[in-house]
């Protein structure tokens, strides 16, 4: 039996989790997510991790692999770090097993991944250093509208007109609501129009990766975005992309957490083995 | 009492950053007399200048910290970044500490530099200083000892007695010191990769290009004792090599972001012309006779040195990855240098052979994004640690 912690930061929010692993079976411990709201991600990131001990009931020590993904590489108390690609790639399987691509949309950016059942990356593809298809400038334009977060997914799937803005460039998008607010255009609509202009670059991205069939899992800090999820839909659906099923997970937000916590775990026997095999 | 390791590292970096080269300055400035000979990379036999009683002085680019206006002007797009860098160097007066540049045998573009310099800079002396493309000691061995005859005898005109073969000898028997240093370094941070950044390393043997050797191979072993001392976290990283980076260097950056990603780089060939020679060169003997052999039979493998056999493609670049104990090779190539270029192919089906993992990026010595370089280098470590069949 051995514990592994996965600690993801992200732009916008650090995810920890504590795993125990007893053969092949992986059992979730604790969880936190943080929103980092101007503190130190690495402060935080050590308190995340204390508060995931004391949850469940264990001491730094008794962790064996510190996996860290995301911007996490500057962790001092990690054993390791991993890609956030690799990581959501494995944190996608162990959450739907089912999944054979993975749409990350976090506050800064968004990526689709290609795996196989293993949570090996195929083939992956990023948006640019555009924010327009990212968390914080959905988040930025529901402050702007006087939305809450949580009421984005809601309003966006009782839009009867979207109206769309673009897709190319943060600033253009967002010069592009003000005049939507201006023309009177609903709350509803705006949001669906954004939701569908980030949904089909998102799709842009998963097309380019190559795979043609089976789930996507949304992962991400937007993952829980029901607004996003079914503009995704649509969009496969108005490029003919049949064969590709977007789903989203409760635990979505801590897939690259997950995914580095389960490396963790894979890393820690293979240096072991790798030991023992020196020693022998 | 010991330098602290934080003390050596602030002194290697400030001799880096100075383009103005003011501890060449100072050290010319401390005695009547002293010169100081640049010369650029890959290797010069530095025994040579030393003996001369003049300071071997490593000239690298600009590196990322230097803009280049005039040197633009006298290259095509095309051409790497290292000469135009160079030449502004010189065209900007911070190369005035000079007496004279040696240009060896590295690529088209520097040896016509030779030429561009003696056009530039008339009052000081220059020379392309070419190296055998025979490993004969009796066709090539003997054009390269009267190779550096010619130069032994120019810098005996510049110091106005000649260089004698005593002389010589001391400054093999001091360079030979050097290169155990050296030697002592690579291998301490093959070791314990974790105590021996890579990025510390590479700092060192930059002071090493302006220091004399002598004070160089005494900061070399301060450092090796302050860096066994300090008390510093092993990660779970993939150890690489990292080669192609032998003449125009990557920025500091660079470096730090493939350790930073997830990589311990545990051999390279930066400054190769301190590790050029493999093996100490006899204290006896016919001095440029010695030196020739080394340089003929037991001399390190770059794609600007002549292969003589087909078979011996990656040999070096296998023996690296072998003795340290690499599980993959980073090909970190200045863009439009074309030995570094030409040769990957060939390098990279060499490692295939040997199921070797690899990954290849190009880099100029000022580039200054280092996110994509530091998610290929990522995703290549996780693919190592996670995929690769040990």
């Amino acid at each position: 039996m051995i514990h592994t912690a996965g600690i993801d930061i992200g732009s916008g929010a650090v995810k920890t989790v504590l795993f125990r692993h007893e053969g092949d079976r992986s059992l979730w411990l604790a969880r936190r997510c943080e929103r980092i709201r101007r503190r130190d991600p690495m402060q935080l990131a050590q308190q995340s991790f204390n508060e995931a001990l004391e949850e469940a009931g264990l001491a730094a020590n008794d962790i064996e692999y510190i996996a860290t993904t995301g911007e996490g590489e500057n962790v001092k108390f990690a054993t390791g770090h991993f890609y956030s690609m690799t990581t959501h790639a494995r944190g996608a399987v162990h959450l739907a097993p089912e999944a054979r691509a993975v749409v990350d949309v976090g506050a800064l950016n968004g990526r689709a991944i290609w795996i196989d059942g293993r949570g090996k990356v195929l083939s992956y593809k990023m948006t640019s250093q555009c924010a327009s298809g990212s968390g914080q400038f959905l988040e930025n334009i529901a402050r702007y509208l006087g939305v809450a977060v949580e009421e984005i997914g809601p309003l966006s799937e009782s839009s009867k007109n979207p109206e769309k803005v673009s897709s190319i460039c943060a600033v253009l998008a967002e010069t592009d609501v003000i005049n939507m607010v201006s023309r009177g255009i609903a709350t509803p609509d705006i949001l669906k129009g954004i939701h569908l202009s980030m949904a089909s670059r998102l799709v842009k991205l998963l097309k380019v990766t190559g795979i043609t069939k089976g789930k996507v899992l949304i992962t991400g800090g937007l993952a829980l975005d029901t607004g996003l999820l079914a503009a995704l839909r649509e969009e496969l659906v108005n490029e003919k992309i049949t064969g590709l099923e977007a789903m989203n997970h409760p635990d979505s937000i801590y897939a690259g957490a997950i995914g580095a916590s389960l490396w963790g775990a894979f890393r820690h026997h293979r240096l072991k083995e790798l030991q023992q095999r020196a020693a022998a | 009492m010991n330098t602290p390791l934080k003390d050596i590292i602030a002194r290697c970096e400030g001799l880096f950053e100075d383009l103005r080269f003011a501890s060449v300055q100072e050290w010319k400035a401390a005695a009547p007399g002293r010169k100081a000979i640049g010369y650029m990379p890959i290797y010069v036999p530095r025994e040579l200048i030393h003996a001369a009683g003049m300071l071997p002085v490593g000239i690298f680019g600009g590196g990322d910290q230097m803009e280049v206006i005039q040197g633009d002007a006298y290259y095509q797009s095309y051409i790497c970044r290292i000469p135009r860098s160079t030449v502004e160097l010189g065209l900007t007066g911070r190369l005035d500490c000079l007496d004279g540049m040696l240009f060896p045998s590295i690529c088209d573009v520097i040896r016509n530099l030779s030429g561009m310099w003696q056009i530039m800079f008339k009052d000081k002396y220059v020379k392309y200083f070419d190296v055998p493309q025979d490993y004969d000691d009796a066709i090539g061995g003997e054009f390269y000892v009267h190779e550096m005859q010619a130069l032994r005898d120019d810098l005996a005109r510049l110091r106005g007695a000649p260089v004698t073969d005593d002389e010589l000898r001391a400054s093999i028997a001091v360079y030979n010191d050097n290169r155990r240093a050296i030697r002592d370094l690579y291998a301490f941070r093959a070791q314990q990769p974790w105590q021996a950044p890579t990025v510390e390393l590479y700092l060192l043997l930059r002071a090493g290009c302006v220091l004399p050797p002598e004070e160089h191979t005494r900061l070399v072993r301060e450092y090796l004792a302050a860096a066994a001392a300090e008390k510093r976290t092993k990660r779970d990283n993939a150890r690489v090599v990292l080669t192609g980076a032998f003449c125009e260097q990557p920025p500091l950056g660079l470096i730090k972001s493939i350790e930073m990603a997830g990589c311990y780089i545990v051999d390279d060939d930066f400054m190769l012309v301190m590790r050029w020679l493999l093996d100490e060169v006899p204290e006896q003997g016919d001095p440029l006779v010695e030196l020739s052999k080394a340089f003929l039979h037991r001399s390190a493998q770059t794609p600007s040195k002549y292969d003589d056999k087909k078979e011996d493609k990656g040999k070096y670049l296998l023996e690296q990855v072998r003795t340290r104990g690499a599980e993959g090779v980073v090909f970190a190539s200045p863009s439009f240098c074309d030995p570094a270029l030409l040769e990957r192919p060939m390098l990279q089906d060499v490692l295939a052979k040997h199921k070797i993992p690899y990954t290849a990026f190009k880099f100029a010595e000022n580039t200054g994004q280092m996110a994509p370089i530091r998610e290929q280098a990522g995703t290549f470590a996780d693919s190592i640690k996670l995929w690769s069949a040990a």
